[in-house]
């Protein structure tokens, strides 16, 4: 029975981070239809950005992560600003201009900072471990869990309950009758590109203590959480936050039961047989053409 | 040159079409009269190959639009076949009883594995690495296909079902070498002619086999199935309506360029001398793509030559790290401005330049109205 807990855990630890990671691709991904396959450097830029404002600056992690924030969105502003918006109707070739661009960044970092392993420290205050139904779990996962659920909550209202959000959802559903209405579309994706990046980043900066930060970590991140916003269903939110935990329990289940390997193998292929029978995901209601 | 000649025949079009991929052919065959370096000739040998692979994801992403991130995947299926069939022409050193391999031995495999068996005939895993890839794209087409699966989710389906053969190459180590592929392999021997790595025999094999698939591709593009899948491209549900069955016309295609990228894979094998994971590794399989938009995805030779030239820099400039680590950051940025400004890659720069060139000079002798009413309209 421990065992069991321990498992539905791990999943859940798993799961929260699938959750952070995938939270920004999802918005991009849903909202402009980009496939960003630079979204993993995202990633890796918000965890250098953790390492430089600690060494550097000084800064402890959960201090820097505002500045961290909009480091990485302007990142995403300027890209989404001089190199996606040029290609609109293209979106099979904004795959590939959004992984010329990650080379870029990924070549940056290493030619820059090097590519010498990197380690962010975890917050002091987080450090020790606490009791989650008689077990015990390291307090930085369990404030993990809740830092993914509080951003998942803070981009739903963004997008239900605020203008922006609803000029986004406005352009989502007619680009040119949203325009009509004087709603500048050009902007609104620049601002929503440059937020799913913040997310990415943010992403990055917290997932640093627990990972070693080198420039080509985030191209394991990209492929988890294009499964999730997969599996979750484009533009459905809520569909991302149950398909983050339904992976992060699969994986951790079966790397249990069998290996890493097969675990990685069972769940590709899973995501293949559901792309071809149910390419809008597990959790979307189907709409009218 | 096709505009210099008023009522030019479809025989005289299509000499013009061929020119470029001929010239290029005759090139590649001169270059062993002038570069007198075995080990030159066998790096260069290894770009064509890597050409050939990059031809074959032009047909079926330039001409079909299928855009095929797992295209690696047939290149390494291809190269294993060879490679287990190579492996077990070898001298026992290490083997036990039935000249198993050394790996398997290692991994205290006993007997030859049954899909190991038939690999003692050449033919038969010559066959195997042309029919294996094939079959397998056209398994994974009628299910991507039949299921009118279309646009990003056939690149996300490709390259997840290649991660996936990859991962079970690696973790079946006692029976496929695992991370360390196959190696020590003996050489590649046809009617009597040894084809070593680093010898002639072995660059004109490729040279012949880039002639080869350059004209079974351009034969496919120019034939009605070819030009169905044109069409397919360019506007799939018109095709549908028409009474075609879209889904076989792509099926065959995605075949047709796992079969040439399967050939590429077993020329591979002979070139290197081993068959590693990393042959249908994600990091190829993406470097494909870069060559081929650079060179032109809609031109067979531009893709070709978009390899050969890519690849051939990377290889250059690898003798030093920091070179390499420079030259990638370029190649990403070259990459981000050609699709965005060059959607057809320099082969569609060329024609544009060679058209201009044209105009120029008839312009020039003032018989401007016939050249301008012959160039085909490109946007």
């Amino acid at each position: 029975m421990d065992q069991f807990i321990e498992q539905i855990v791990t999943g859940l630890s798993i799961g929260s981070i699938l959750l952070l990671v995938a939270l920004g691709l999802s918005i991009i991904y849903g909202s402009m239809g980009i496939i960003n396959l630079a979204h993993g450097e995202f990633v890796m830029l918000g965890a250098y950005a953790a390492w430089v404002f600690h060494t550097y600056l000084g800064l402890g992690l959960l201090a820097s992560l505002v500045p961290i924030f909009l480091v990485v969105a302007a990142f995403g502003w300027v890209i989404e600003r001089y190199v996606l918006s040029l290609l609109n109707n293209r979106p099979l070739d904004t795959i590939l201009a959004t992984w010329g661009v990650g080379i870029m960044l990924q070549q940056a970092v290493r030619l820059s900072v090097g590519s010498e392993l990197r380690y962010v420290q975890l917050p002091p205050a987080l450090s020790d471990s606490m009791d989650v139904f008689g077990i015990s779990v390291s307090s930085y996962r369990v404030f993990l869990f809740v830092v993914s659920i509080a951003l998942f909550g803070a981009t739903w209202l963004l997008m239900n309950r605020t203008p922006v959000g609803m000029k986004l959802r406005a352009i989502i559903q007619d680009r040119s009758v949203a325009a009509s209405f004087g709603i500048n579309a050009k902007r609104v994706y620049a601002l929503t590109f440059a937020y799913g990046a913040g997310l990415a980043g943010l992403a990055g900066a917290l997932v640093s203590p627990l990972k070693s930060v080198s420039p080509d970590m985030g191209t394991g991140y990209v492929v988890d959480a294009f499964m999730v916003v997969v599996l979750g269903g484009v533009q459905s939110l809520a569909g991302t936050v149950a398909s983050a935990f339904i992976l992060g329990e699969l994986s951790g289940g079966i790397a249990f039961l069998q290996n890493d390997t097969v675990a990685k193998a069972i769940v590709l292929l899973a995501i293949v047989v559901l792309i071809r029978f149910r390419p809008e995901g597990l959790f979307t209601a189907r709409v009218r053409a | 040159m096709p505009s210099h000649v008023p009522n030019s025949s479809g025989l005289q079009r299509l000499i013009a079409q061929l020119a470029p991929l001929l010239i290029v052919c005759a090139i590649v065959f001169a270059l062993p009269v002038l570069l007198n370096n075995d080990f030159l000739l066998n790096k260069v040998a290894r770009y064509l190959v890597l050409g050939i692979l990059t031809v074959s994801l032009g047909l079926s992403w330039g001409f079909g639009g299928i855009l095929n991130l797992g295209q690696a995947m047939s290149f390494g299926l291809g190269s294993y076949a060879m490679a287990m069939a190579l492996k077990l022409k070898t001298v026992p050193v290490h083997t036990g009883a039935s000249g198993l391999p050394d790996f398997m031995v290692w991994n205290n495999v006993q007997h030859l594995p049954w899909f190991w068996e038939p690999f003692r005939s050449l033919t038969f895993a010559i066959a195997a690495g042309l029919i294996v890839p094939a079959l397998v794209a056209a398994a994974l087409g009628w299910f991507m296909f039949r299921g009118r699966v279309t646009g990003v989710y056939v690149s996300i389906i490709t390259l997840a079902t290649m991660v996936v053969i990859n991962l079970v190459i690696i973790d079946q180590q006692s029976y496929t070498g695992g991370f360390n592929g196959i190696t020590d392999l003996a050489q590649l021997e046809i009617f009597g002619v040894a084809f070593d790595a680093y010898g002639r025999a072995t660059y004109y094999l490729v040279a012949c086999c880039v002639l080869l698939s350059l004209l079974v591709a351009f034969a496919f593009t120019k034939s009605k199935a070819g030009l169905i899948v044109q069409a397919i491209r360019d506007h799939e549900s018109r095709v549908r309506y028409f009474g075609y069955d879209v889904a076989l016309y792509q099926i065959f295609v995605f075949a047709l360029s796992a079969a040439i990228a399967g050939l590429a894979g077993m020329l591979y094998t002979v070139v290197m001398e081993f068959a590693s994971p990393t042959f249908l590794g994600v990091q190829l399989s993406l470097s494909v793509v870069v060559w081929c938009a650079v060179g032109g995805r809609q031109s067979l030779v531009g893709a070709f030559l978009g390899a050969v030239l890519v690849a051939g820099m990377q290889g250059a400039l690898s003798e030093s790290a920091a070179f390499l680590e420079t030259w990638t950051l370029v190649m990403g940025a070259l990459f981000v401005l050609v699709v965005l400004f060059l959607p057809k890659g320099l082969a569609g720069l060329a024609q544009v330049v060679w058209r201009w060139i044209v105009q120029r000079r008839q312009a020039a002798s003032g018989r401007v109205a016939q050249g301008v009413g012959q160039t085909e309209g490109s946007t």
